[in-house]
């Protein structure tokens, strides 16, 4: 660090020193104030790291100087050191000194920041000129209009004459800041500098020039779109400079088009004019047939909000056979990233012409259900069942069902999740009973799946399944399998599996469950199974998770005996779990049958308060407290 | 310490980039050379400040790099209650890979010595207990490990070693299995790897990591003084015997182990450095490790120790293996590897051992977590706007 900093370093030190001295009796403020010396020693120290961190509490240092100094002195102090540093150092100098107007002593003072940001922007590292750029736009908006005229716009013109690029995309940045704030001659005069520099000899600046202009042309739409303002919407200069990205010879600027037409549409909507549609289209169509990938992906991409801001029935239809054209794309990014636009242009094309849907996207759909890519595939699998509230019941029976059954034996199990897990818009439609008619089998087949996250949303579709299709045929087609998720050898399914069945009790009621799944559970302790400790522990917590949607009377013949027998278990995580349990049971038994709870619920817990285990006394000396609140709160 | 010596080497995937000297004495240092295979360079100081600037939508790197750790619960060690309560905090915390205060560390540290330093060089462990490899600071992966085996206290947890280095979340990864450790001593048992090390935490990442979260290097000095306390082997049951590395060719009993003083630096040379670093071998009898630090050991070494000590297994960690687990001299000697898709980029699944009470073995096998936010489409989006 250059020795520059010394005699600000040294009078911030003073400063403090002053402080102290008229404080004498505030020991405190004099430790609260410390570090700061410690900082401003940092600001110079040989570390980078040391640098930044110092940096990063900028605004620490200037509250300490107080506004006049922090003007007269850090602010030229930064303005000398800063654009010797460290990239990091800068780019931490740059993003604070965006929070740096009050500080000063408020709006008056800013253009003071303006030549420290200037300079940083002038930084041919993109991050650090980003954030001087952005801490520029952050100043600007403090500004006066007078202010900015005189201080603002001579910073534009210099940094946009200048012959080096850096400074030319640096200028980009900030015209969204004054562009609408200037008296009209002299918008008219940065829009054709704008112009100059969508058309700069550098690619890097026309990109950034195109990246920028989006966000123009909206501040522009929105602030002039009244027949008496419409003028200073400068229609001519704006659609002149989209005509030169449309046939810019970079594709890397060409796709960037995409984006101006569409803000330039969203002004037209506004007006409610249609009268340039006819041009746009033909440009946009050239856009679609571009030979560079890039820039059809980018049309792909936005497909749905080109269709939007058309906002033309005619159009609309007229887009179709682009989107047909993008869905059998030779690049398969383009295919997936239209597969995302389908049920927004669809809804569109829908309300334009119901027929076209099935006549001519569908046999398309179905093509890319197909699709040799499975990223592709996996795209169009989270966006296709969007498309069912469209077609509406009958259609998504005849058209869709079989595509999702299809992707549903899709060997990319990514496309099998996606269809499982966006079911429930399909349900909305055509109802569960068909629903699950034709894809049980299919989900049937998955609740095997090798991948447990298919698993996992196999389950979570399955009480919604069940409440839909009722007892009878639920626990014909998916009893059994509700129950071997309990023995899986990973311990999410088995933990989802037991939330489940007491989902399926809330619907099926008491009987079903004591028929279908305490007495398999029951069954279960006859088995070799059980002298595994994991299908003890699963037991266990399955019948836990009953207690509280079952009867007292359940509880105390099926549920308690059960739990109870695994007290002197050999395995003390299975002895506590017990200890907790028997919590819950004796809350959900007393009052009704206090006899077991103070008889043989409470002696066992005393019992295992003994126990060699120090996570099974924990645990019971938990449930032991829940005990006794229990009693005692009943008798008073 | 000898202050110029060479730091060990490493897997074969790390042997590129540590032929150079560490400096210990300035370990702040930055490191010139392109790490190929590692995440500790290219975590240095200059990225780390690209990825602030960008406003990296990962919020986690973000709050990471300011210096805004992290609130600090208050604490009183006298009463078991509030130990369990702050613990408990801890955890919840730790959870959502937050890390502690400075402070709380300490706390943490201090409470961790007490329990481990009553622990043996090998401790006994019971059944049933699930046996896990390297983790490696890939925290979100441990918690899928969790979701796998099920979570702690209601599944026993075996971890040998080499929690820290190559991931990004070392410091959340260890001060999670240590707050562990603290609250529940006799459902999980961690041992040391040969990443516990003050020597090789300086070159693979917990050190820069440390200092990046902490602005100092008081963390890193605190977990690397607790490491010296980690047992170095553990006995399940009396049948199988777990390390990080493998064996040594002076160490025939597993008496011999015990007699062993552990409460140091892991040394370059000896039986304590053998046990952490040595791997088993096709070739028989001992052979020089290709890592520079401990042996190879082939089938006939296995069969003698194990018969030798009445063992029925010996499970280690160390290796990459790309299903995660993987039988090195059948039946006597497994390799297990619990961080899948390796250094975010191996590729490999990872495993972990399930022994019951009645000693049948189980390996199930996981990949990496699908971490929020993040796209499930692994092949990603080129990268048009930049």
């Amino acid at each position: 660090m250059p020795t520059a900093g010394t005699s600000v370093v040294a009078a911030a030190v003073t400063s403090l020193d002053t402080t102290s001295a008229n404080n004498t009796a505030s020991n405190g403020q004099v430790e609260e104030l410390y570090p700061i010396a410690l900082l401003m020693d940092e600001l110079r120290h040989d570390d980078v790291a040391a640098r930044v961190q110092a940096m990063k509490r900028l605004d620490t240092i200037s509250i300490a100087l107080g506004a006049e100094r922090t003007r007269k002195e850090l602010v030229p102090f930064l303005e000398d050191v800063i654009p010797e540093d460290e990239d990091e150092v800068i780019a931490i100098a740059a993003e604070e000194l965006g929070k740096f107007v009050p500080l000063v002593g408020g709006s008056e003072f800013a253009p003071i920041l303006i030549p420290v940001l200037e300079k940083i922007a002038a930084c041919e590292e993109p991050i650090v000129r980003e954030k001087a750029i952005d801490s520029l736009n952050s100043v600007a908006t403090s500004l006066s209009d007078e202010q900015i005229q005189q201080e603002f716009i001579p910073l534009l013109q210099r940094l946009a004459k200048e012959r080096w690029f850096s400074l030319h995309i640096a200028a980009t940045g900030l015209f969204k800041s004054v562009i609408v704030r200037v008296p009209s001659d002299m918008r008219s005069e940065l829009l054709k500098m704008y112009f100059d520099l969508i058309q700069d000899d550098s690619p890097m600046v026309r990109k950034a020039a195109a990246t920028e202009l989006p966000e123009i042309v909206d501040l522009l739409g929105e602030r002039f779109n009244k027949p008496e303002t419409v003028g200073e919407f400068h229609w001519d200069i704006v659609t002149s400079m989209y005509e030169n990205l449309v046939n810019d010879n970079q594709d890397s600027v060409k796709f960037l088009a995409v984006d101006v037409l569409i803000a330039i549409l969203a002004f037209l909507k506004r007006l409610g004019d249609k009268s340039h549609h006819e041009e746009l289209f033909e440009s946009l169509l050239a856009l679609i047939n571009d030979p560079s990938w890039r820039v059809r992906y980018m049309v792909a991409d936005r497909f749905d909000k080109l269709a939007q801001n058309f906002d033309d029935d005619g159009y609309t239809l007229k887009l179709v056979p682009n989107l047909l054209s993008l869905m059998k794309d030779n690049e398969a990014e383009v295919r997936k990233a239209v597969s995302k636009q389908l049920p927004g242009f669809c809804t569109l094309a829908n309300k334009a012409d119901r027929s076209i849907m099935l006549e001519d996207i569908v046999p398309v759909i179905s093509q890319l259900s197909m699709d040799e890519s499975e990223t592709v595939r996996s795209a169009l699998a989270s966006e296709i069942t969007g498309l069912a509230p469209i077609f509406g019941k009958e259609a998504t029976i005849k058209h869709l069902l079989p595509i999702f059954v299809e992707m549903l034996k899709d060997e990319f199990s990514e496309v099998r999740l996606n269809i499982i897990s966006k079911l429930q818009v399909v349900n909305e439609v055509i109802g569960i009973q068909l629903l699950s008619e034709s894809l049980l089998p299919a989900i049937t087949s998955l609740s095997n799946d090798k991948l447990w996250r298919v698993r996992l949303a196999i389950i979570e579709q399955i009480p919604l399944l069940a409440e839909q299709l009722g007892v009878a045929f639920f626990d014909e087609a998916l009893g059994q399998l509700c129950m071997e998720w309990l023995w899986d050898p990973v311990y999410s399914i088995r933990e989802a599996a037991v939330l489940n069945l007491q989902k399926l009790t809330k619907f099926f009621g008491e009987d079903w469950c004591k028929e279908e799944l305490i007495k398999r559970i029951m069954e279960k302790k006859q088995t070799k199974d059980f002298d595994n400790f994991i299908c003890r522990i699963t037991c266990l917590l399955a019948l836990d998770k009953l207690i509280p949607v079952v009867s007292a009377k359940t509880v105390s013949e099926d549920i308690y005996p059960f739990v109870n027998d695994l007290k002197d278990d050999q395995v003390p995580n299975i002895r506590f779990n017990v200890a907790k349990s028997l919590a819950s049971i004796a809350e959900k038994l007393y009052p009704e049958y206090s006899s077991i709870v103070t008889d043989k619920i409470r002696p066992t817990l005393e019992r295992l308060q003994e126990d060699d285990d120090v996570d099974v006394r924990f645990y019971t000396e938990q449930s032991l407290e829940r005990l006794s609140k229990l009693l005692t709160n009943s008798q008073e | 310490m000898d202050l110029d010596s060479d730091v060990q080497m490493e897997d074969a995937i790390e042997q590129q980039d540590v032929s150079e000297t560490v400096a210990i004495t300035n370990p702040t240092e930055e490191d010139e050379d392109e790490d190929d295979a590692g995440m500790s360079n290219s975590l240095s100081v200059k990225q780390t400040i690209t990825s602030t600037i960008v406003g990296d939508d990962d919020s986690d790197e973000k709050g990471v790099i300011s210096r805004k750790p992290i609130e600090q619960v208050p604490i009183s060690t006298t009463n078991p209650k509030t130990q369990i309560d702050t613990l408990d905090a801890w955890i919840e915390q730790l959870s959502q890979c937050k890390p502690l205060s400075e402070d709380s560390v300490k706390e943490l540290c201090d409470m961790a010595i007490d329990v481990l330093k009553d622990e043996e060089n090998v401790q006994p462990v019971n059944v049933p207990v699930t046996i896990c490899g390297d983790i490696h600071g890939q925290f979100h992966d441990l918690m899928e490990l969790f979701k796998i085996g099920g979570p702690c206290p209601d599944t026993n947890y075996l971890f040998m070693g080499d929690y820290v280095d190559r991931g990004y979340y070392s410091v959340e990864t260890v001060s999670y299995l240590v707050a562990m450790k603290v609250r529940y001593p006799k459902r999980i048992t961690i041992l040391r790897g040969n990443h516990e090390s003050r020597q090789i935490t300086q070159v693979y990442g917990f050190y820069d990591e440390c200092f990046r979260k902490y602005g100092s290097a008081n963390v890193w000095k605190m977990f690397t003084d607790l490491f010296d306390y980690f047992p170095i082997t553990a006995l399940v049951d009396n049948s199988i015997f777990c390390l990080h590395g493998g064996l040594s060719p002076m160490i025939e009993t597993i008496d011999q182990v015990r007699e062993l003083n552990r409460f140091q630096e892991v040394p370059h040379e000896g039986p304590m450095c053998d046990l952490l670093w040595s791997d088993p071998d096709d070739r028989g009898g001992w052979g020089i490790s290709p890592r520079g630090a401990g042996f190879t050991f082939g089938q006939d070494i296995s069969e003698q120790f194990n018969h030798t000590n009445g063992l029925s297994l010996t499970a280690r960690a160390h290796q990459l293996v790309m299903e995660g687990y993987s039988w090195s001299h059948p039946d006597l000697v497994v390799t297990i590897f619990s961080a899948p898709n390796y250094c975010y980029r191996c590729g490999n699944q990872a495993a972990i051992m399930e022994v019951d009470e009645n000693h049948n073995r189980d390996f199930l096998q996981y990949d990496p977590s699908i971490r929020p936010g993040e796209p499930t489409v692994t092949r990603k989006t080129p990268d048009y706007f930049l």
